[in-house]
């Protein structure tokens, strides 16, 4: 029993950081009044320029995970184009991009023949002496760097967003832009500020999941945990700790599911693989039966902002 | 007396303003011409579909390549194809489009034409019913499972405030996870060893209507004239209509908002599941792991380029099947893989949202 | 004297639409410069002009004398302009510091902060305001984040201060206190520029005055010499006929609003008692200050929001707080909301189609299966003659290219012609010119005369006085005093403040 809960839940977190990441990367452009559903398609970029790039440069998984997310902050720079400047409603474009990469990612995996190539991943990183303690030393202090370094980014972004006038001044654009814009503050610079910076953390979650986790590319591999970053938005009110612990038991809730099957337990394989998508409307049900509506919301969420609107 | 003179105490003459930043200024236009807009919209999608060709080209297939098999698609036996696959395209067009108009985002097509397809299979593995209505009562299951999965996510809005965008998209990943479920386990066919049901018996399938026309087409030719009618002539679409203008008012002045929505939701399920219906019941013939596969973005693409409106969504429901047949080509022979078709309608989309900002807006330059 | 800001010939326009025409204005340092005007006469857009907002299409600006050219509001701030809107541009879920440091940047977020407070506490002082720099401003009043706004604009530097319409949303008491205090601002040499439509205000603080119709600009005088008679001549145009009053109402109740209390969405209170009734023939005016609970009030009585708990009582359909809205409730009730294109008018639909929404429903065109469209255009048709509403070429337009005037004509053909029991109107003459008034205000009248309950709800107290039988006063979410006509303005403007 004991073993059974240590190797669940040791991986936890590796299942959890790609939900952690990509949550922490929509916060952060939804906080500046970008309602963001470009999670899905930006984590299979990442996914797949995170292989390529070690299968080309047979390099190190630090340099894949870069690339990853540089790529996925290019690409966000499409949707920062439609709906900052070009004022698309935001919901088509979000929609757009992700069938986009989805398209793009297939049409590029597949002639560049990247698909199904094994990579070697990272090693895990044991900080010793901790990593000694039974039970514990395993769950917290030996996985890998990518995971110590989302606990790092967590406390580093949520420094940004609440203690820095940069944080104050995408706030603001999220709350009020029409009061941030009478401040003399560039609405649409911080706002593409924000989706460039959030979607280069949601391409390294697509990274992770490729180069560290899996090991390979596969069209389509994030299967909709993009989708599950976005309702854990909504499940941590765009705040960036509630997120992370969101994601942890979505971690552990996607984690157990092979563990449940080595354990020998028989359990309907696909009703089984059901489980993160039901628990995901769960969770979105008890957040609408409790919460007040809007309350937490960023004020002008999903909104295009023109200065010389006249009513 | 009144003195307006006093301003020019202030001892300036008239000249250009002084030199400053030059910036692009907004207008928001009041209105804008119809042939105007249709301008537009046509640059644009012009635009998105040559960069839909450069893209190909890079990928190995050149601009004349592509026109010979597009010229292809034209011939007796393609065109065949194309009214076949134009079935199901326009059905989760109409779905799509008459959930949008009241605004609620409806991605769950996958899903409901798989539950469509279930329940349509339960008809046939189960023998409800005689040989000859049997038929019939596949396709009236088929929108009823459809409308349910639908409603499903309705309810979860209206009683949860869930947001429909994220329920409806990963409800799609259980009804195929559930499909998978029955395909592997109890619905499996026997006498193979392929995830696929028992065929279904000849008087249970769609045939064609002679002329190559498939039963499946004139089902969604009825589903889109009931709509259109629905849409323009009924008192539910006058609603529609108000909810989508000014949901606020609507409310004000006694529109049913929550039987609207409901009964709108129902009916998008419905068609939904109908395209289930007509994909397991005229080509295949059993149900099979993909026969939902990808229609969740043609049907947004669909509603959106039809503006929601039901004639026009058969129109872009054929062409788009023009797209599918080509991109089955493309695969077959170039071995391009299919999600580049997806990658076109991405394409297509977005030049199109784009030229709505001009539509919009008036640009300016200052000095 | 050069003036501290000055701006010639300035043009302006939205999608065809002129709002400036040739649009000029000149104020000196120092003094009180009043910016007088009707509703929709270009106040606004004209120092939106000045403050970096718009971009003027001809024109110049000079501050100080010197030439400038404004691509936007920071460098209007840079030049020393700062403006204070109607509508506050405060992000009130952020603190007094941080909205104040949003504006006036320092390198560090900590240290900015603290630099901040110090300096808004050193300003309010000057100014005899009390602010809390480290509260929320979504706990302020409005008065008090009114002055959270002047802080910030002073703090940031501002010479020539512009403040627009700075007592619509204040009782008599603030409003004099707020004025007091902005000329004792304007002697220590700002230039301030008073947006305002009230003739007692520029006639009590204010230096000179210019008047703007219509775009253009009329005149600029002394206030001082000039007379109430001119003055009010020269903004409206012709003299406004105060309609003829009087009437003994019939006997019994038509609607009685029991305890009648409705919440925000974040849980405060924003109605807490509205008790009153309203007899058959006769129009009850609820007076006071937007913000106290009007609009939800409106709201809970029109259908668009439902009350938390208390009674609305219709004499021909019992207690409808509760109920959505229904067949019969639509037609005893007629509803005339403040913003028209939010609750009574779909923009985008055409006339025809908003004319005969409310009776839909009851099967007037139509039945399920089938709306008769040609019943719908003739009636509409029938309807904009009687009612006068202009500009409309076919009943199919589009309801938002009608002019304010006519859409709020449009609104009340479409109530009346059901000849209500009973008639809500929320501010119904916001935003429209002195002839649409008189129309709006007549037909108000008529509706009473026929024997309606009227409910006429305004911050516009001359309307309230004008039109109403009796008076209820509404402070803080309760109706605390109540009047008969002949009503006593200076009682009223007691019972808004002793209660406030």
């Amino acid at each position: 029993m004991l073993a059974f809960l240590t190797s669940w839940l040791a991986d936890a977190p590796i299942t959890a950081v790609p939900y952690a990441l990509a949550a922490l990367g929509l916060i952060i452009s939804e906080r500046s009044g970008v309602l963001n559903l470009t999670a899905e398609g930006l984590m299979l970029v990442g996914a797949l320029t995170g292989v390529g790039s070690c299968l080309t440069f047979d390099g190190h998984p630090g340099l894949a995970l870069v690339v990853a997310m540089v790529s996925a902050s290019c690409v966000s720079l499409l949707f920062a184009g439609l709906v900052v400047v070009l004022r698309v409603n935001q919901v088509i474009a979000g929609l757009s991009i992700v069938f986009f990469c989805q398209g793009l990612t297939g049409l590029v995996g597949t002639l560049a023949n990247w698909q199904n190539k094994h990579i070697e991943g990272m090693a895990h990183l044991a900080i010793w002496p901790f990593s000694e303690i039974p039970v514990i030393g395993r769950i917290f202090f030996m996985q890998d760097p990518v995971v110590y370094l989302t606990v790092v980014i967590f406390f580093l972004v949520n420094y940004w967003l609440s203690s820095t006038m940069m944080g104050l001044r995408i706030r603001s654009v999220g709350e009020n832009p029409a009061a941030a814009d009478a401040a003399g503050i560039s609405v649409a610079l911080h706002r593409v500020l924000a989706i460039v910076l959030g979607s280069s953390l949601i391409g390294l979650a697509g990274g992770y999941i490729s180069v560290v986790n899996v090991k390979l590319w596969v069209t389509g591999m994030t299967g909709g945990r993009g989708w599950i970053a976005v309702a854990l938005v909504v499940f941590a009110r765009w705040a960036p700790w509630p997120a992370l612990w969101g994601a942890l038991l979505f971690g552990c809730i996607e984690a157990v599911i092979p563990h449940i099957a080595a354990a020998g337990i028989r359990v309907p394989q696909y009703l089984m693989m059901m489980t993160p998508y039901l628990a995901t409307i769960a969770v979105m049900i008890w957040v609408g039966a409790t919460q007040r509506v809007g309350s937490s919301e960023p004020g002008a969420l999903g909104q295009p902002h023109v200065r010389e609107e006249r009513r | 007396m009144h003195d307006s003179s006093a301003l020019s105490s202030t001892g300036e003459t008239a000249s250009p303003p002084a030199a400053g930043r030059s910036r692009f200024v907004l207008d928001v236009r009041q209105s804008l011409p119809a042939w105007k807009q249709s301008l537009f919209l046509a640059v644009s999608l012009g635009l998105g579909l040559a960069l839909s060709v450069a893209i190909l080209w890079v990928a190995g297939i050149s601009p004349i390549d592509l026109a010979g098999e597009l010229a292809g698609v034209f011939n007796a036996d393609s065109l065949r194809g194309v009214l076949v696959q134009a079935a199901p395209l326009m059905l989760v067009g109409l779905a799509a489009s008459l959930a949008f108009r009241i605004g609620f985002w409806n991605l769950g097509l996958d899903g409901q034409m798989v539950f469509g397809g279930i329940f349509a299979g339960a008809i046939s593995i189960y023998q409800i019913g005689p040989p000859s209505t049997r038929l019939l009562l596949m396709g009236i299951a088929a929108a009823v499972g459809g409308s349910l999965w639908c409603l499903l996510a309705g309810f979860l809005k209206l009683r949860f405030r869930v947001n429909e965008i994220i329920a409806t998209l990963l409800l799609n990943y259980v009804a195929v996870y559930f499909l998978f479920h029955l395909l592997y386990g109890a619905w499996q066919d026997a006498k193979t060893a392929f995830p696929q049901s028992t065929p279904f018996q000849p008087f249970e399938r769609l045939t064609d209507l002679g002329y190559g026309i498939n039963s499946g087409l004139l089902i969604a030719i009825v589903a889109i004239l009931a709509a259109a009618w629905l849409i323009h002539y009924s008192r539910i679409g006058f609603y529609m209509r108000f909810i989508s203008a000014n949901p606020s008012m609507a409310k004000v002045v006694g529109i049913p908002i929550r039987a609207v929505t409901l009964w709108t939701v129902a009916i998008s399920g419905a068609c939904a599941g109908l395209a289930g219906f007509v994909n397991v019941a005229s080509q295949e013939g059993r149900l099979t792991e993909s026969y939902a596969d990808g229609y969740v973005f043609s049907g947004v693409l669909i509603a959106f380029l039809s503006r929601n409106d039901p004639i026009v969504v058969a129109v872009v429901g054929f062409l788009i099947a023009v797209l599918f047949i080509t991109g089955q080509t493309l695969q077959v022979f170039y071995q391009i893989p299919f999600t580049m078709v997806q990658m076109i309608e991405a394409i297509i989309v977005m030049s199109v949202a784009s030229s709505e900002f001009f539509i919009r807006h008036r640009i300016r330059w200052i000095r | 004297m050069t003036a501290a800001l000055a701006l010639k010939e300035i043009r302006k326009s939205f999608d065809g639409v002129v709002v400036l025409d040739d649009a000029g204005f000149s104020g000196n340092a120092g003094e009180v410069h009043a910016l007088l005007g009707e509703n929709g006469a270009g106040k606004s857009s004209l120092m939106n002009v000045a403050a970096g907002l718009y971009a003027p299409e001809a024109g110049r600006i000079f501050i100080g004398g010197k030439a400038v050219s404004l691509s936007g509001p920071s460098e209007a701030r840079a030049n020393g302009i700062g403006m204070v809107h109607q509508h506050f541009k405060l992000v009130t879920s952020f603190s007094v510091a941080e909205n104040i440091l949003l504006a006036n940047q320092r390198p560090q977020y900590r240290s900015g902060i603290k630099d901040i407070s110090a300096a808004i506490e050193r300003q309010a002082a000057e100014l005899g305001f009390t602010i809390d720099p480290g509260r929320r401003v979504n706990t302020l009043t409005v008065a008090e984040q009114q002055q959270v706004e002047i802080v910030k604009v002073l703090i940031g530097g501002a010479k020539i201060l512009i403040l627009d319409e700075p007592t619509a949303v204040l009782t008599d008491a603030e409003a004099e206190r707020l004025l007091e205090t902005v000329r004792r601002l304007a002697a220590t040499g700002t230039a301030v520029v008073l947006i305002t439509h009230k003739l007692n205000e520029v006639k009590r603080y204010a230096d000179s005055v210019t008047i703007m119709r219509r775009g253009k600009t009329v005149a600029t005088l002394d206030p001082s010499t000039a007379s109430t008679a001119e003055l009010t001549q020269l903004t409206v145009g012709a003299t406004q006929a105060l309609p003829v009053r009087a009437r003994n109402a019939d006997t019994g109740t038509r609607l009685n609003v029991g305890g009648l209390k409705c919440t925000r969405t974040d849980g405060s209170t924003a109605l807490e008692d509205a008790t009153f009734f309203v007899r058959p023939g006769e129009i009850y005016g609820i007076a006071g200050v937007s913000g106290n609970g009007q609009a939800e009030l409106a709201e809970a009585l029109i259908g668009a929001r439902e009350p938390a708990s208390g009674e609305i009582w219709v004499e021909s359909l019992g207690d409808i707080a509760h109920e959505p809205v229904s067949t019969p409730r639509i037609a005893a009730v007629g509803a005339i909301p403040a913003d028209r294109y939010t609750f009574a008018l779909a923009g985008g639909l055409s006339i025809a189609d908003n004319f005969a929404v409310t009776e839909i429903r009851s099967g007037r065109y139509g039945w399920l299966g089938r709306i008769d469209r040609a019943a719908m255009a003739r009636e509409a048709a029938e309807a904009i003659a009687e009612y006068d509403v202009r500009g409309v070429r076919n009943v199919r337009q589009k309801a938002a290219l009608l002019s304010g005037g006519n859409a709020q004509k449009l609104v009340i053909a479409r109530e009346f012609s059901r000849s209500p029991s009973v008639v809500v109107a929320h501010s119904p003459s916001r935003g429209l010119d002195a002839r649409a008034c008189i129309a709006v205000h007549q037909s108000l009248l008529s509706a009473r005369d026929r024997g309606a309950a009227v409910v006429l709800i305004s911050e516009d107290l001359d309307e309230v006085l004008g039109l109403s039988d009796r008076i209820g006063v509404m402070t803080r979410g309760r109706i605390v005093a109540e009047f008969a006509r002949p009503a006593d303005r200076q009682a009223i403007g007691r019972a808004m403040v002793d209660h406030a």
